[in-house]
């Protein structure tokens, strides 16, 4: 903690951290895999401010809002930076933004100046300003990029706020002493998984609150491997948290990013569960195929540590709690934990050593501690990075809370929670029909642990309201408390786990509620089913589109080439088949009215930008639409099953 | 103190014998051409690594036995043990000790060439007044043979040694895949015969543990922990890195006990030979749990100087070689300022 920077507000944060790691890189830009360019703390700072001049003498006022549409790119972070020196907050947005949303956004949140990364953005924008006459001036972020006759570029404002600064201009430094905690420091517009774009107002103080209460502990020589969208709430709370303590970002991307990660070394990074499945997958490929005495010696390995690791989350309290446990039964299980810590302790030790820490080093091998959020990481993979040693703390959190709610951190690490809430932040447990507060409640036994409902959080981090939307924001708040539409426990070592989104809820025609998520995370343990999503809203049954895993599929020697060839074959029929069946019976807990009594096999994946969010979240919306032909089928022409 | 049975039957030496083999297999096959040639390129470390192993290790031995006033036997094993060269083993615990592994794996290739002139002439010097003993206990009992240090068998022992070493090499260049393979398995192998053999000797010869003098015991765990002090003060001193300080240290107290196995067995015979054993299996045994005491030590105290340190390389390794780091004033501990190992200079140095 005492490495942290801490400010009253982010364009502070930039100068103490300008004047503190002076010279030492805060971003890195990837050319190649060998060749980075670090941009220094200073150098950035400078920049920002002439930038901030540039902007200020084209007319941007405090707490004006400054449009920032595009992706991952040094420019990015520079206008980001210029736009909060200023005084004003940015709005951006990813290039996969729509013509209708771009429009929707410029005109609801009364830009005046916006930043356009590339020309074909650029263009897109030029072809929409008839339709808006508030729209004053566009700066073109890419510097090969070609601007268009009354277009300015980045390095034009910067060149015009650097003579300006020269000449002794101060009027920065003016909006700085101005901005006020309450001051917005972006407005993020987002779809997420359901509805249409809302503007989440973001203030200064909750992006301070989050910086200061993410548990961690870090220093100026820790690297940071950047992978997610540059404007994602998610990826920002980590770069200024980054910031506060003088560590260096690096710019990384999905298609390099098992390469970057051995070149970077990182020591900290921030990622989806997707990416987690995904290096799982190449681990396990990996480990398929070497040597058979080194598989044997890997199987040991893992075997050892599970077997010590759930014993140390015994003896330290720190395993899934979601029954009360009787002192008595706990003191009776300590004595056989420990004893089975002591004895697998030496043979770990060794096979921690020797067998792991190659797997360890497939990550880089120095992560301290990764934050996995943005949606559920499904248990078996949550498990595997834990047992090998590579600390994956999942947290909890949606842009409107800037986002983090709670999170694990090393030292309160439980697997299959989301952890304990961040300092400052309280939750609670509500009952979502009848509104009745179940945690914190002195009713019910241990005060509402282990009491199931809708999770609300009160906290710095709780945004100030949706922008030009007081109805929205009125029945988002209740009394303060803002009502996150996720269903959520507090477990007995009180760490949040989260059950399911509320609204994602399936009822069925029996009345019957069905969380899908759980389901499906289950299903996409088989090889055979990449991505899936349960169906069943007012049905007497539940459903599944499926997209197959056809890279396993034609490892197990199937011809076909593409997925819509698979969706037909009825060889492949019948495994997919077997798969749901075996992994969603009842013997595996599932309930009878949790059964999947049909599927159809998808001949298209779902992918980010259209079915995913850009943290692979399935957009069920928009799934449901899609394949709305493919659902009333399933659910017309009877089952191709009868149980 | 007298064995009355002999320690090891001959199915038990057959099975040191194997473990030898795979043990100095694996070590073969960690090793390139390369390791040989990073020896005559940076000589400095080893130079100073070879002084604390062959010079501060075998006094080191000599003076425990010495004051702990060992019996003859042991006392020659504990100054074998003493004089030994490193092993692979302290290669890994090197590595998580956040020392140098590059300068431990020179220090165990040069040590390993230099044990061949090093022994014979340590052996020499150390025991003379041990020797006499038993060769005065001998005549006592009525043999009049004279008890004398085998050089030459313990040069071909260390020769024969050698030679699943360049087998194992020689694998490395030609199946990679089976030399990772015999790489992690020999230190597992390694573990598993030293436990045996101290289960078979608890169960045949529970009464060893407590016949052998506590002052054994004292000098069978002290060699390795000596070792370690002694090593790190001395090259702490010298003024080498933080890094090469631990490797330093991990290389001297860690000797290569398969080695003492192959030698003690091949070149000495009874009445010696079991008490030899029976030291170099208290050795192994302890060796393990003082260095991975020591190790997590070292890993605590040395994480920020091996932060600073990887940070730096990779600044270095990403932004090109003549990108210098300026940490901020005050951040960099003072031992570590002036130290070009650690980025503030240009001229990093990629250990």
């Amino acid at each position: 903690m005492k490495h942290r920077i801490k400010t009253e507000n982010l364009a502070l944060l930039y100068q103490k951290a300008a004047e503190r790691f002076g010279d030492l890189p805060a971003f890195a830009i990837r050319e190649s895999a060998l060749q980075w360019n670090p941009i220094s703390y200073s150098s950035l700072y400078e920049q920002g401010l002439n930038l901030a001049s540039g902007l200020i003498e084209i007319g941007v006022k405090a707490r004006d809002h400054v449009g920032l549409f595009g992706d991952n790119r040094f420019e990015w972070i520079l206008s980001d930076y210029g736009v909060q020196l200023s005084g004003a907050a940015d709005v951006p947005r990813g290039r996969d933004v729509s013509d209708d949303e771009l429009f929707y956004i410029i005109d609801h949140a009364g830009i005046e100046v916006t930043f356009v990364e590339t020309e074909e953005l650029q263009n897109r924008v030029l072809k929409l300003r008839s339709r808006l006459p508030g729209l004053r001036e566009i700066i073109l972020l890419d510097p090969k990029a070609k601007a268009q006759p009354g277009v300015k570029t980045l390095q034009e404002l910067c060149d015009l706020g650097a003579a300006l600064r020269a000449k002794g201009d101060k009027r920065v430094e003016e909006r700085i002493a101005q901005i006020k905690p309450d001051d917005l420091f972006t407005l993020i517009y987002t779809s997420g998984t359901t509805g249409t774009p809302k503007g989440v107002m973001l203030t200064h103080s909750n992006m301070v609150s989050q910086v200061i209460n993410l548990p961690g502990y870090h220093n100026c020589t820790d690297r940071v491997l950047s992978v997610l969208p540059i404007w994602h709430i998610f990826e920002r709370v980590i770069e200024m948290y980054t910031l506060s303590f003088g560590g260096c970002t690096f710019y990384s991307s999905i298609s390099t990013l098992g390469e970057d990660m051995r070149n970077v070394e990182p020591t900290f990074m921030a990622s989806a569960p997707r990416l987690w499945e995904k290096l799982h997958e190449r681990i396990i490929k990996g480990i398929k195929a070497s040597h058979p005495v080194r598989q044997i010696l890997f199987h040991i390995a893992y075997f050892l540590a599970r077997h010590y690791k759930n014993s140390e989350y015994f003896i330290t309290d720190k395993y899934l709690k979601m029954k009360h446990q009787p002192k008595w039964k706990h003191a009776m299980l300590l004595p056989l934990h420990v004893l089975r810590w002591i004895i697998v302790l030496p043979w770990f030790g060794f096979f921690n050593a020797a067998v792991l820490e190659r797997i360890r080093l497939g990550a880089g091998g120095s992560l301290k501690a990764t934050i996995s959020g943005g949606g559920a990481l499904p248990i078996h993979i949550d498990k595997f990075f834990n047992y090998v040693g590579i600390p994956v703390l999942e947290g909890y959190g949606m842009t409107e809370t800037s986002p983090v709610i709670s999170v694990r951190s090393i030292n309160n690490l439980v697997v299959g929670t989301v952890g304990p809430p961040v300092p400052e932040t309280e939750i609670r447990i509500v009952d979502p029909e009848t509104g009745e507060v179940l945690y914190p409640n002195n009713k019910f036994h241990d005060n509402g642990l282990a009491q199931r409902g809708e999770i609300w959080v009160k906290g710095p981090q709780v945004m100030k309201g949706y922008y030009q939307d007081p109805e929205l924001t009125q029945i988002t708040f209740s009394d303060g408390w803002l009502r996150t539409g996720d269903l959520g426990v507090i477990t007995h070592n009180h760490c949040l786990k989260i059950l399911g989104r509320s609204k994602a809820t399936i009822v069925l025609s029996s009345g019957e509620n069905v969380e899908p998520e759980p389901i499906e995370m289950r299903l996409q343990q088989s090889q055979f089913i990449d991505q899936c999503m349960v169906v069943g809203q007012d049905k007497k049954f539940l459903s599944v589109l499926i997209v197959p895993g056809i890279q396993e599929f034609r490892m197990a020697g199937f011809k076909e080439r593409t997925l819509e060839e698979l969706a037909i074959n009825p060889e492949a029929n019948k495994i997919i088949l077997e798969e749901i069946r075996k992994l969603t019976s009842q013997a595996n807990g599932f309930k009878r009215y949790e059964q999947i009594r049909d599927f159809r096999m998808l001949p298209v994946t779902f992918e980010v930008g259209n079915e995913l969010t850009n943290l692979y979240k399935i957009k069920r919306h928009v799934v449901e639409k899609k394949f709305n032909h493919v659902i009333d089928e399933l659910f017309t022409n009877g089952t191709t099953q009868k149980n | 103190m007298e064995f009355t049975t002999q320690l090891l039957y001959p199915h038990d030496q057959a099975l040191l014998a194997i473990m030898i083999f795979v043990i100095m297999l694996g070590m073969g096959a960690s090793l390139i051409p390369d390791d040989f040639r990073a020896v005559i390129r940076k000589p400095r470390g080893v130079f100073i690594g070879f002084l604390s192993q062959f010079g501060l290790m075998p006094l080191i031995a000599f003076t425990l036995a010495t004051i702990l006033n060992f019996p003859p036997a042991f006392a020659i094993a504990l100054i074998l043990i003493g004089s030994l060269p490193g092993g692979t083993t302290s290669n890994m615990f090197t590595y998580f000790a956040r020392g140098s592994v590059a300068l431990s794996i020179s220090m165990t290739t040069a040590s390993t060439i230099m044990a061949l002139f090093m022994m014979p002439i340590l052996l020499k010097v150390y025991t003379g007044g041990f020797t006499a003993q038993i060769t005065a206990s001998l005549q006592a009992t009525g043999t009049d043979a004279d008890f004398v240090i085998p050089t030459m068998n313990i040069i071909s022992s260390l020769i024969l040694v050698l030679v699943p070493v360049a087998m194992g090499m020689f694998m490395r260049q030609k199946w990679p895949d089976w030399a990772k393979t015999a790489e992690d398995t020999a230190g597992f192998v390694g573990i598993l015969v030293i436990l045996y053999l101290l289960l078979t000797a608890f169960i045949r010869h529970g009464h060893l543990f407590l016949q052998t003098p506590i002052g054994v015991y004292i000098g069978a765990v002290g060699l390795g922990l000596a070792g370690f002090f002694f090593g790190y003060w001395f090259s702490r001193l010298v003024g080498v890195y933080p890094l090469f300080q631990r490797a330093i240290s991990l290389e001297t107290g860690i000797q290569n006990g398969p080695v003492s196995f192959a030698i003690i067995l091949l070149s000495f015979s009874e009445p010696v030979q079991s008490q030899m054993i029976w030291l170099a299996i208290l050795y192994s045994t302890f060796i393990v749990i003082t260095s991975s005491v020591i190790t997590l030590r070292y890993r605590k105290n040395g994480k920020k100087d091996w932060d600073i340190y990887k940070n730096t390389a990779i600044h270095n390794r990403l932004f090109g070689g003549e990108y210098v780091t300026h940490y901020p004033k005050g951040f960099l501990p003072k031992r570590l300022l002036s130290d070009p190992s650690q980025g503030t200079q240009p001229s990093q140095k990629r250990y």
